[in-house]
């Protein structure tokens, strides 16, 4: 009688466990696809102003080192910025820390990058980190918001930015990873294995 | 290793002359819209003194420069100078106000492709301001030469002709 009952419980008991573990699938499998959607951003142009001794402006250095890059199609001088405005290519990841390497290449430093993409649902909040693209995003100075359409980011990561711009962003945040661009033990764990990049950025 | 760096410093040196357009060379022809749009050859100032200078009304230096450029061109004009200015200005607005504001009243053309126009790689731009002083037969015989030592420069060249 014991022995039937288990008999016939076990089964169900197998059913249900299934069940669960397909339906707990689904969802993970779901809540990837969704993220997926929902964290997507495509950076369409940038905005960079450079800094050095000489006039950054006055040089095809930065021009021509920023053209060999394979995620830039074009570089040209914005006089209402006094920047370089630099058009990425279609469906081609950019890749911030090869722009500013490109600037230093050339004999110059990053005093401030702008980038504008369309976003679509992204939702960010103040100092936390939110990843679009695969990459990991650090908002600072900003109002909880879902960002939709084409927008507009600063870099505000240590060498994007003056010194002094650099210190209100490092002010506005108790997370380490400021300093390093990298995650470290004492930021959030959704940042991502430690010392992997983590983009900071404002609006 | 040895090998290695004898190529090296001869890429090197290579480069280096290459760079830019070379003192003693006869200057490539120039031939682009003016702000009415007609084109002007650089050959039409043969016989003077030409200063061809490559700027652009975004470029700091080239501004600052400007009022020096202004001043020898009101004093040697009439004596066989001539001043073409060349922009690299991609926006048309911005240079012809610069022209206006900065008072050059010399011929301005624009290398309306910019750093990689035409005629700025046939001159081998590579920064502005960049000025190439011409002589009377439209030879190369200064390169960037500024304030005092571009007028003892011009000064000859005028001379020399008489």
């Amino acid at each position: 009688m014991i022995n039937g009952f288990l008999f016939t419980f076990r089964p169900i008991y197998f059913r249900q466990f299934n069940k669960h573990v397909i339906m707990k699938k689904t969802f993970i499998i779901l809540f990837f696809f969704v993220c997926g959607i929902a964290t997507q951003a495509q950076f369409k142009t940038a905005i960079l102003q450079a800094s050095g001794l000489t006039c950054a402006m006055c040089t095809k250095a930065i021009n021509n080192s920023l053209e060999e890059l394979s995620f830039v199609e074009s570089v040209k001088a914005d006089i209402k910025n006094s920047a370089f405005k630099i058009v990425f290519k279609p469906g081609i990841a950019m890749d911030i820390d090869e722009l500013k390497k490109g600037v230093e290449d050339a004999g110059f430093s990053v005093a401030k990058l702008r980038l504008t993409g369309s976003f679509s649902n992204i939702e960010i909040k103040n100092d936390e980190h939110v990843v679009i693209n695969g990459n990991t995003y650090h908002f600072l100075k900003v109002n909880n918001q879902t960002l939709n359409g084409e927008k507009e980011i600063t870099i505000v990561d240590k060498n994007f930015l003056t010194a002094k711009e650099f210190k209100k962003f490092t002010a506005a945040t108790n997370m380490h990873c400021i300093q390093t661009g990298r995650a470290e033990s004492c930021c959030k764990k959704e940042a991502g294995a430690e010392h992997s990049r983590i983009y900071h950025a404002t609006i | 290793m040895k090998h290695f760096l004898i190529l090296s410093i001869t890429l090197l040196i290579a480069v280096v002359l290459r760079s830019q357009t070379t003192s003693g060379q006869k200057a490539p022809e120039i031939a682009l819209p003016s702000v009415t749009g007609t084109i002007k050859k650089l050959s039409d100032h043969a016989g003077k003194v030409v200063l061809v200078d490559f700027w652009a009304s975004w470029c700091t230096p080239c501004r600052k420069s400007n009022p020096n450029l202004v001043r020898l061109y009101a004093k040697y004009k009439n004596k066989g100078f001539e001043i073409f200015g060349i922009s690299i200005d991609e926006d048309k607005t911005s240079w012809k106000k610069a022209i206006i504001h900065d008072k050059m009243s010399w011929t301005h053309v624009r290398e309306t492709g910019g750093w990689d126009g035409p005629v700025a790689s046939a001159w081998k731009i590579e920064q502005i301001p960049s000025s190439y002083l011409l002589d009377q037969s439209g030879n190369i015989v200064a390169i960037d030469l500024t304030g005092n030592e571009l007028e003892k420069k011009i000064v000859a060249l005028l001379n020399a002709k008489i």
